[in-house]
């Protein structure tokens, strides 16, 4: 009996292996592979369980590269603590994948291991084999996570989410994308793009999956001085249970967010987003359209905020302690820290990260810094107001709620489309297009003001690509977001 | 010329300055002093992660940890005790502790800073506006802010090899700023307020203040401008690591502000360095040419909630400020104000007072000794033997209960104080005898032959010296010195003077 079970078990494990092997040539998603370890307990949870983990995770037996030159070679001391808990919890971390470098991009094409190739192909092009499939965008910056758990080649994998760097990836190559609400999931040893948007996001095939990872993560840590804290935690969980006691979709309130729907919006995004919203209706779910006036500014607030910190969390890069290091050129001046590290900056980060420290660097002097810095701190205030006056759960974090009592007349959940169109072909892409910008306009609200968002990929036939429908939840309703995130999954 | 940095002498210069209000070293001119001091607060972890504080015995690059190297991954995480000597300072300061403080990066490339950026309280620091008071000023010093922050990694030139040494052990420990108004008007008085600051952050045990080892460092704004005329441009001197350093590089600034001035010239403003071979300052980088920190909220730390009952139960353990040990001592014991600066400087040079020299002194003035006799025993005879055997008080061996068994046979007579002295000796020579002073003292008396009799012994010393007998007979009346003289040594300090006087008088008077 207990032979059969590590059969099955190690058949499991081999599968995912076989895939990278067989299909990863052609994904790029994979950076490295681990060697297969000893089983682990069956009474653990994730037991059986093949964990791919994004290399801006650091894991203190695989290189943590951040797929930037400037790690290359880079192999942490220690473990992020969302990897031990996941080791804990039995699983198997099968390796480390691609994204855009320092998680910043939409695209997965900024990364010194090559861009990473979506695996998805269509039904009516199935007579074309798999590995000549159309060459389009896995989405990013997590795209080797998303691409790896719709390639079948683990059971779920860790992403980071910015400012939607989950929920793209995951809507582009039609797999489930959790970005839990922010403080949730530890930080530690998870390498920082902007701290106070950075969160850990779960990707996987099915919602059940994505929780069942989640589950494991969803866990208070010391070491992470942003995590929340117990009594908030238990608070919002609270809330959110007597906001909405039945788990019944009748008695649901969704709300459509009018802004998130521009017209920059594509029509193979815009039709199955419809037809979803209205089979959640045709159960039972109450839909009404609200507003949230402050998204047009989200965006511009989003790029001055993270570039501002990414600016600054960039800075530890300078080849002196770890990492890169170019040796300064015969007859520099070797008392200018500046000229020396100059060599070393130059070579190591890739174009994307270079401009966003400049823009960064431009937003913190002292010039800038409050027509900048603190207008988008601003702002950033103001889409957290919109969120709270709609949601039904108060914000359990914020001072600036009048009272804890729940708002009858708004909506558990919000609803919109996780991105504006369909992936990319890769060929086509234009690298410095504010296109690319744009991508992020549906999900850096949600990134902003913390909250948990769900991108779940809807039902796709013949000629099309995958499209993600995404739920957006109060701070701390990651369990509501899920359940609604599972009856979408159902309805199809 | 350098005025040397002796407290009791510059509290009287200071008064004097006031008096005649202007510097006889710059007559017509004001100097104006600001001080920023960075001291390293003695919490046994740094201020972000758990590598232990370094000193500077420890070799280099041993306590560091991935976040002190500013790994990618790596979190702060505040340790409690940094703001905890930080309330204590600023509640020692007597500054307002600001219920929501936080913290900021401030950003510069530099290979002692790991990060790239050092977190500071740019925005909110921890506490605002205190006083100090110092010897010789009525008005207090105003402290305009006091800030928790990270100190920098130690980076070092070898010029022989062409390679620069860093260590890390520093990166990372816990400072304290600490910034005064210009409400400084003289080098005595800026060393006056820095030896204040130093004792009070020594009293409640927040930092060693040891500026020769760099726990205390001072950058020094200073202006001048004629008397009665508006403030001149200010320059900061960086980085000055002892007090005569500071001392010299005011003065030098003075000197070099009032000769531009005196030319016409202006006064660029400009950091500058101290040159501690030619005792001058000297230009570092112009105003144009300082750096755009670009400061930002740190993301990961939030804000420092400090409640009023934490200050308020900070407060109470708060241990007797150094201005006022001095005023009991002076008040509840009646020492004189120069005593009560004894012991104070006993204790100034150590941190914390446990085992310091006015707990010793409480001690032994707690079971009613007369306070003076006891100040004169501890400080001139056993400090006095202490300091004869090149030991300071913190090397005294004896214990106040030790010590002051001894201070009472004195008094209740059972010894005279030669035997007393006598006694020190032996106990300094063997202080971990079981023995009490009681015993020792007995023993003493019974080592020298048992009990002692004056009368016999004086009458001893006629025999022993006949001349000197009829030199006093015969008026020479001063004599009767060496006679007694003969006697003291005889009893070995045992005998009474003045009893043994008027005995060997009255011998002499009665036989001829």
């Amino acid at each position: 009996m207990r032979a059969n079970v590590r059969r099955l078990w190690t058949r499991q494990i081999s599968s995912w292996r076989h895939a990278i092997r067989d299909k990863d040539s052609s994904v790029n998603a994979f950076i490295c592979t681990s060697q297969p370890g000893s089983t682990s307990p069956e009474r653990l949870p994730l037991h059986g369980a093949g964990i791919a983990v994004k290399d801006m995770i650091c894991t203190s037996d695989m290189a943590t590269t951040s797929s930037s030159a400037m790690l290359k070679d880079f192999t942490p001391p220690f473990d992020a603590t969302v990897v031990g808990l996941l080791r804990e919890a039995g699983a198997d971390i099968v390796g480390k994948l691609n994204c855009d470098e320092f998680g910043m991009g939409s695209l997965n094409i900024h990364s010194v291991h090559g861009p990473v190739v979506n695996p998805f192909q269509t039904a009516s092009s199935s007579s074309t084999p798999w590995v000549e499939r159309e060459r389009r965008s896995a989405g990013g910056s997590s795209g080797g996570s998303a691409a790896a758990v719709a390639a079948g080649m683990c059971y779920a994998a860790l992403s980071t989410d910015t400012g939607g760097s989950t929920r793209l990836p995951a809507s582009y190559c039609g797999v489930v994308g959790l970005k839990p609400s922010y403080g949730l999931i530890s930080r530690w040893g998870v390498i920082s793009f902007a701290d106070s948007l950075d969160c850990v996001g779960v990707m996987a095939k099915s919602v059940a999956a994505t929780k069942r990872v989640f589950n494991i993560l969803n866990a208070r840590d010391t070491k992470d001085p942003t995590s929340a804290s117990l009594s908030a935690r238990e608070t919002a969980s609270k809330q959110a249970t007597q906001a909405w006691p039945t788990f019944a979709l009748s008695d649901l309130r969704i709300g459509v967010p009018q802004e998130y729907f521009p017209s920059e919006l594509s029509q193979e995004v815009l039709n199955p987003v419809r037809e979803a919203i209205k089979s959640l209706r045709c159960r039972g779910a109450t839909v009404v359209p609200v507003s949230l006036p402050c998204t047009p500014y989200a965006l511009s607030a989003y790029y001055v905020i993270s570039s501002a910190e990414a600016s600054s969390n960039m800075a530890r890069y300078d080849g002196v302690q770890y990492g890169l290091h170019v040796p300064a050129p015969p007859g520099a001046d070797l008392t200018s820290a500046a000229a020396i590290y100059t060599q070393t900056r130059a070579a190591g980060f890739g174009s994307e990260v270079q401009k966003r420290i400049l823009l960064g660097t431009y937003a913190l002097t002292a010039d800038a810094f409050d027509n900048y810095f603190l207008q988008a701190q601003r702002v950033r205030q103001l889409v957290r107001d919109d969120f709270n006056l709609v949601f039904r759960v108060p914000d359990v974090l914020s001072p600036r709620t009048p009272e804890d009592r729940p708002n009858d007349q708004g909506v558990h959940v919000l609803i919109h489309p996780s991105a504006i169109g369909t992936a990319p072909p890769l060929g086509a892409l234009d690298a410095d297009s504010m296109a690319t910008y744009v991508q992020d306009v549906l999900t850096v609200p949600a990134s902003l003001a913390g909250l948990p968002a769900i991108s779940v990929p809807l039902v796709r036939k013949g000629e099309e690509w995958p499209v993600g429908i995404s739920i957006v939840g109060q701070w701390g309703c990651d369990e509501m977001v899920l359940r609604v995130g599972h009856f979408l999954e159902n309805l199809q | 010329m350098l005025l040397l940095s002796c407290p009791s002498r510059t509290s009287l210069l200071a008064r004097q300055l006031r008096r005649a209000f202007h510097d006889q070293r710059w007559p017509g001119w004001e100097v104006v002093i600001g001080i920023e001091t960075h001291a390293q607060i003695k919490s046994r972890q740094k201020l972000f992660s758990h590598s232990l504080s370094s000193s500077l015995k420890d070799p280099p690059n041993t306590n560091v940890s991935p976040f002190d190297a500013a790994f990618p991954g790596t979190l702060p995480k505040l340790n409690q005790e940094c703001v905890d000597l930080a309330l204590r300072t600023a509640i020692a300061l007597n500054s307002d502790v600001q219920t929501r403080s936080s913290f900021d990066r401030k950003h510069y490339f530099y290979p002692d800073l790991p990060a790239g950026y050092q977190i500071t309280q740019h925005y909110a620091p921890i506490a605002l506006s205190g006083k100090v008071y110092i010897p010789g000023r009525d008005s207090p010093v105003r402290i305009k802010q006091i800030q928790l922050e990270q100190d920098t990694a130690k980076s070092s030139f070898d010029p022989r090899t062409q390679t620069s040494n860093l260590d890390l052990n520093r990166a990372g420990t816990a400072l304290l700023e600490i910034v005064t108004e210009p409400d400084l008007r003289s080098p005595e008085e800026a060393g006056a307020y820095v030896r204040a600051l130093r004792a009070i952050l020594r009293a409640i045990g927040a930092s060693d203040g040891n500026m020769e080892a760099g726990s205390l460092r001072c950058d020094v704004n200073v202006s001048v401008n004629e008397v009665g005329k508006p403030r001149g441009t200010r320059c900061e001197v960086k980085n000055l690591n002892s007090m005569k350093f500071m001392q010299a590089a005011i003065i030098c600034e003075a000197r070099r502000h009032q000769e531009l001035y005196l030319e016409g010239a202006a006064v660029p403003q400009e950091t500058r360095g101290f040159n501690e071979d030619t005792f001058e300052t000297f230009k570092l980088r112009s105003k144009e040419e300082a750096p755009d920190y670009r400061y930002m909220p740190d993301p990961n730390l939030g804000v420092l909630f400090i409640t009023r009952e934490r200050v308020g139960r900070t407060k109470k353990t708060m241990p007797e400020l150094p201005w006022e040990t001095r005023d009991r001592l002076v008040h509840i014991y009646g020492l004189s104000e120069q005593d009560a600066d004894i012991l104070l400087n006993l204790d100034a040079e150590r941190e914390g007072h446990e085992g310091g020299a006015v707990v010793y002194f409480d001690r032994l003035c707690k079971e009613t000794r007369d306070p003076r006799v006891t100040f004169n025993w501890m400080v001139h005879e056993l400090l006095g033997r202490l300091h004869a055997a090149k030991l300071t008080f913190a090397d005294n061996p004896l214990s106040s209960s030790q010590f002051g068994e001894l201070v009472d046979l004195v008094q209740s007579g059972t010894i005279t104080g030669t035997s007393g002295k006598l006694l020190l000796r032996e106990m300094l020579a063997d202080p971990s005898s079981s023995r009490t002073p009681t015993d020792r003292a007995l023993n003493l008396l019974s080592a020298s032959g048992g009990e002692l009799d004056v009368n016999e012994l004086c009458a001893a010393a006629i025999v022993a010296l006949p001349a000197e007998a009829s030199a006093f007979r015969n008026g020479h009346k001063n004599v009767i010195n060496k006679i007694l003289g003969w006697v003291m040594r005889e009893s070995r300090g045992r005998a009474e003077s003045k009893n043994a006087r008027k005995y060997l008088i009255s011998l002499l008077e009665k036989t001829p």
